[in-house]
């Protein structure tokens, strides 16, 4: 009570200063078309599929359709030719921004402004690629909607949850579908309904093997004295998407089914837990398997030793010195690593691809592409859009690199033919040196690999229900070894 | 003679009243520092009304747009107030309690031996004691992370310590409230050796004589005679360090504390209104620290002791041996927390794995590379998409964002801070004046990362949208520095008698003129200090920048990018370049002007 009337006291004081302050309200788009809803994503097929399922979309009516929508609805039409010719008008001698969590559409844009110039070679382009960091992207295009014309063209994003609640339902992002990714995933741009992922990344579990400490079951990451290092949930956000897909009915039994592989006096640590968390499941409104994700994400938050980088916790594991750590981790980030009388990729192991592992073996999330609703050269950005996720050069930026995966089949297949990550651990004989970078790709991951794949719907579902339930939890802070 | 009419009356008034360039100037900064100094407080205060979509006043009001209360009752009232809220206040307060404490001691000290013993070395420590003031904060936290962390304790790889010898440090020394106090402290602890050297150079002796010649106790003579003398300089430590500490982001980041600072941005993407909250109540404990300024300011008078006239410092004796040990042992200590950051962070550029050692280990020099520097390459695995550091383009870009927005931040903060300085100085019993100084003295009293979290609000909307900018950073840079500018501008126009200028007027010498041939040349050496600081301080600034731009945009957010992202090389380097920057420019400035950030207190 006492800490009410001091918020209402505070408020009332504050109050005041705000009058002076509140003369215009910049709304944020209510009235702007809703986007079409997001579908949980298929990972039970062995086939390579875009990362979010296709659904019969009902087609939008076009007379509701802003103008930035009505030429994405031209644009997905068009082949990738017909739209370099629409960016080519568009912006010869004009400056092309666009903002992204991946640093590599600094890469991307070059090559992109090459081929336009294998077309004409006349055109000319100049560009800036901003990478934004600590969740300021969203904040950076929140603002950027606010100009009649924004100063970003396109945007390359990830955090579903974040992207559904913020962007898409505040219509300050449009989504393109490129017809030929459509064709390459067996569906049509109308049909097909949910975001454009330019590809699946994967945090996955690695320990170090230089001491005894076993790893083969999903759970040990919790176990008792068990500290794996991950980034802390409240910097990197979409690491908290995971913990909510983890509650989803299908995760849920993975997890399940996992605790009942383990055995009984292992089963006896978790067991008190479990029941703990049945209650909180209901009141959730999870399903029956309910309690075992709220009991695996209760020991993790306490347990979690949080890093400000996937590259420390990468840089950590493969010394020699980190006996028996363990972390997840983006998978990639085992490409850097150079080998030293201290620090080697032998030291490390990723769980999932040991003999008898049982369980979730990481978890997966998309970059997604979108145009921005106010997008100053909108064609340009249909066209870029069209040349990473459909050329095997567009995607080249990221696919010369292992455990990033291309959301269109056939790109995906020649990025695997050109770099071969599957044997990217082997020699040129074909032994393998380093098991742990022989990438075994995005088929095995979702289905032998057990990758938990972000939904955004779902992940915006449960934010203030599971998401506030984990933000009461104590997170570890060590204190207490 | 027909009397005056009483409009004519008033005009001869205002004529009278613009005829003085020190009113044209509080008039013109007043309004100025008005709108600078209240707008983004207003704008952030009107934030923590607003609803937010897709954090939770959207989700508790059920609403997408409008205002609510509801920031304020759930931040106070819910379940989370104690992680949200009452924790990071009480960790923020400790921090800035102790980093003024740890500054105070170690400054305070420093200075006392070099300006009142005969200690050996004094021109050397005196200048290798600002380093810490001259690194971004942070750096010395990654140090402190690479020097004491351990896998048994930390949880992660092992650091030096534990590598060479085995040493295996506490948890409450590696992260927490302890190793980011000792960061900040050593990273202030400048600021008062600079202010109590000031006043211990300058004061008057004859009082400490004087109780010597009655057979006073030294440690009476310490406690009662000379502390009290250096009151009001701990005190203007004490105001300058706390709100600085408060505002600290990096250094409580990366050793795990929580503080308002780092709640503030982690609160920042689901909890938006009630991250804009911890702001301001950040800022309040800014306008608490000028309340308690003014205060101390009334208080002094009763002990104005310092006269600056004195020439008789009477030198303690150290003894033979003792003026060589106490350097020595500060020689060793200045080692570690000046020179040895530098020797690391030059050798952490040629190591070929972030943090790996192991040439120490084996003494195999092959086990080092020049690829971070070297590298044409950025396809090659191994340098994580990177240029290296001599051809990467994002950081001689950021590098010559810093160098703009610091030149333009330092010229126009040092300009403004001196006009009012003088101003101020010449109406200083007016009430505007006093208003004047206050205002502009607010934003460097006010934390940090609140003055940027407030402007990033000010500045992005519908009509002006400046994220990204450097025209932004030079704005809030500007504002949050014209203080270093006013004080020393102030300070040392006070001294100036106002004959010396009347003087000028009588033989009709023009305003500008008196300024550019009279008033500057004499207190050149503080009006330059009022434009160094400021550059310096903009060279390494993170906290006020952070949420202002993005990485790649000035080297502070690139060397953060790089520390965050594990890629010690790159960010070791960006050290290196921006430690080489300053003392380029202080050598520079020293040459050309004699002055100095050290000048006077023991260097000289």
């Amino acid at each position: 009570m006492k800490k009410k009337v001091l918020s209402l006291l505070l408020t009332g004081c504050l109050a005041v200063s705000m009058l002076a302050g509140c003369g215009s309200t910049a709304s944020t788009g209510s009235d702007a078309a809703p986007a079409a809803d997001t579908t949980t994503t298929t990972t039970d097929s062995a086939s390579t599929e875009a990362p979010a399922a296709q659904e019969e979309a009902a087609p939008a009516e076009e007379e509701n359709l802003t103008a930035t929508q009505q030429i994405i609805k031209e644009a997905e039409g068009m082949t990738l030719e017909e739209l370099a010719q629409k960016a080519i008008e568009e912006s010869n001698g004009a400056t092309f921004y666009g903002v992204g969590n991946s640093s590599r559409g600094k890469s991307a844009l070059p090559l992109f402004i090459e081929y336009l110039q294998s077309i004409d070679p006349s055109y000319t382009m100049e560009f800036e690629w901003q990478q934004p960091k600590n969740n300021k992207i969203f904040e950076q295009l929140t603002a950027d909607s606010l100009k009649p014309t924004g100063t970003f063209a396109m945007t390359l994003i990830q955090d579903g949850n974040q992207i559904e609640s913020k962007m898409v339902q505040q219509g300050i992002l449009d989504t393109f579908i490129p017809k030929d990714w459509a064709e390459a995933n067996g569906t049509t741009p109308d049909a097909y309904e949910g975001y454009l992922p330019l590809q699946t990344l994967n945090k996955v579990f690695m320990y170090n093997c230089t001491g005894d400490a076993v790893y083969d079951n999903c759970w040990d990451f919790v176990g008792e004295g068990v500290h794996a290092l991950y980034m802390d949930i409240d910097s990197e956000i979409v690491g908290k998407n995971f913990l909510y897909m983890l509650t989803e009915d299908k995760y849920a039994s993975w997890l399940k089914d996992a605790f009942d592989a383990l055995p009984a006096e292992e089963q006896a640590y978790f067991q008190p837990t479990i029941d703990q968390m049945a209650t909180d499941a209901s009141d959730l409104g999870l399903g029956e398997n309910g309690k075992y994700a709220l009991a695996w994400i209760k020991l993790w938050v306490e347990s979690y030793n949080a890093q400000t980088d996937d590259g420390p916790i990468c840089n950590t594991l493969v010394t020699a010195s980190a006996t028996d750590q363990a972390g997840l981790l983006v998978y990639s980030k085992l490409r850097s690593v150079e080998e030293s009388a201290d620090v080697s990729l032998n030291n490390i192991k990723v769980a999932a691809y040991q003999d008898g592992y049982t369980g979730i073996g990481g978890y997966g999330y998309c970059h997604y592409l979108f145009v921005t609703e106010n997008s100053p050269l909108p064609w340009t950005a249909c066209a870029f859009i069209a040349y990473m996720t459909c050329t095997e050069d567009g995607f080249s930026a990221w696919g010369k690199d292992m455990g990033g995966y291309s959301a269109n089949p056939t790109v995906a297949t020649a990025i695997e033919t050109t770099y071969n990550h599957s044997k990217g651990g082997c020699d040129e004989s074909g032994n393998v040196l380093y098991d742990c970078k022989n990438d075994r790709g995005y088929d095995w991951w979702t289905t032998t690999g057990e990758l938990v794949l972000e939904d955004p719907k779902y992940c915006e579902s449960v934010s203030f229900t599971v998401g506030s339930w984990i933000e009461v939890l104590t997170k570890y802070t060590g204190a207490e070894e | 003679m027909p009397p005056a009419s009483k409009s004519r009356i008033r005009i001869n008034q205002i004529r009278t009243f613009f005829s003085k360039p020190q009113n044209v100037i509080l008039l013109l900064f007043g309004i100025v520092v008005t709108f600078t100094t209240i707008a983004p407080i207003v704008a952030i205060i009107q934030d923590t009304f607003k609803i937010h979509p897709g954090t939770i006043d959207a989700h508790l009001t059920g609403q997408s747009d409008g205002y609510s209360v509801v920031n304020y009752t759930d931040l106070f009232t819910s379940r989370l107030a104690k992680t949200n809220l009452w924790t990071p206040i009480l960790n923020t307060v400790l921090l800035a309690v102790l980093t003024c404490l740890i500054s105070i001691l170690f400054g305070g000290l420093m200075a006392f031996l070099v300006t009142r013993t005969n200690m050996k070395f004094k021109k050397y420590l005196s200048s290798i004691f600002i380093f810490p003031y001259i690194m971004p904060q942070w750096t010395l936290a990654v140090v402190w992370q690479n020097l004491f962390n351990s896998n048994q304790i930390t949880g992660t790889s092992n650091g030096l310590l534990a590598s060479l010898f085995n040493v295996m440090m506490p948890l409450w020394w590696c992260k927490g409230l302890f190793p980011s106090a000792v960061v900040l402290g050593l990273h202030y602890a400048p600021f008062a050796y600079i202010m109590i050297g000031g006043i211990f150079r300058n004061m008057d002796a004859n009082l400490e004589e004087a109780a010597t010649i009655l057979d006073t106790p030294k440690w009476k003579i310490m406690f009662r005679v000379t502390l009290p003398m250096v009151k009001p300089a701990i005190l203007s430590t004490i105001l300058l360090v706390f709100g600085s500490a408060m505002g600290s982001y990096p250094v409580p980041h990366y050793l795990g504390l929580t503080t308002l600072s780092t709640k503030y941005v982690s609160l920042n993407s689901k909890y938006t209104g009630e991250a804009s909250i911890l702001a301001i109540i950040m800022m309040i404990f800014g306008i608490l620290i000028l309340g308690f300024n003014q205060m101390s300011l009334k208080s002094r008078k009763s002990y104005t002791t310092v006269t600056g006239k004195s020439g008789q410092i009477s030198k303690i004796n150290l003894g033979k041996a003792g003026k060589y040990v106490i350097a020595v042992v500060l020689i060793v200590f200045t080692f570690f927390t000046s020179i040895f950051p530098i020797i690391s962070f030059a050798i952490e550029t040629f190591l070929p794995n972030p943090g790996d050692y192991s040439f120490l280990y084996t003494m195999d020099a092959s086990h080092m590379t020049t690829k971070w520097w070297m590298s044409r390459d950025n396809a090659d695995s191994t340098m994580y998409g990177q240029y290296g550091i001599l051809f990467n383009k994002t950081i001689w870009h950021a590098f010559r964002g810093t160098m703009l927005v610091s030149v333009v931040c330092a010229v126009v903060a040092g300009t403004i801070g001196t006009l009012i300085g003088y101003a101020v100085s010449k109406n200083r019993r007016s009430k505007w004046a006093n208003y004047v100084n206050n205002m502009a003295f607010l934003p460097y009293l006010m934390p940090s990362l609140a003055v940027g979290a407030a402007y990033f609000i000010l500045f992005s909307n519908d009509r002006v949208n400046l994220f990204n900018t450097y025209l932004l950073l030079i704005i809030v840079g500007t504002v949050k520095y014209i203080p270093f500018a006013s004080r020393s501008a102030l300070n040392s126009m006070l001294q100036l008698s106002g004959e010396i200028e009347e003087a000028a007027i009588i033989q009709d010498i023009s305003w500008f003129k008196r300024m550019v041939r009279i008033i500057i040349p004499i207190q050149k050496s503080s009006i330059i200090s009022g434009y160094l600081l400021p550059f310096m301080t903009c060279l390494r600034e993170l906290s006020l920048f952070l949420l202002l731009c993005t990485q790649g945009f000035i080297l502070s957010t690139t060397l953060d990018y790089f520390d965050e992202m594990g890629l010690y090389a790159f960010s070791s380097a960006i050290n290196l370049i921006l430690i080489v920057t300053i003392l380029i420019c202080n050598t520079l400035v020293n040459k050309l002007t004699g002055a100095s950030l050290d000048e006077g207190i023991g260097g000289k």
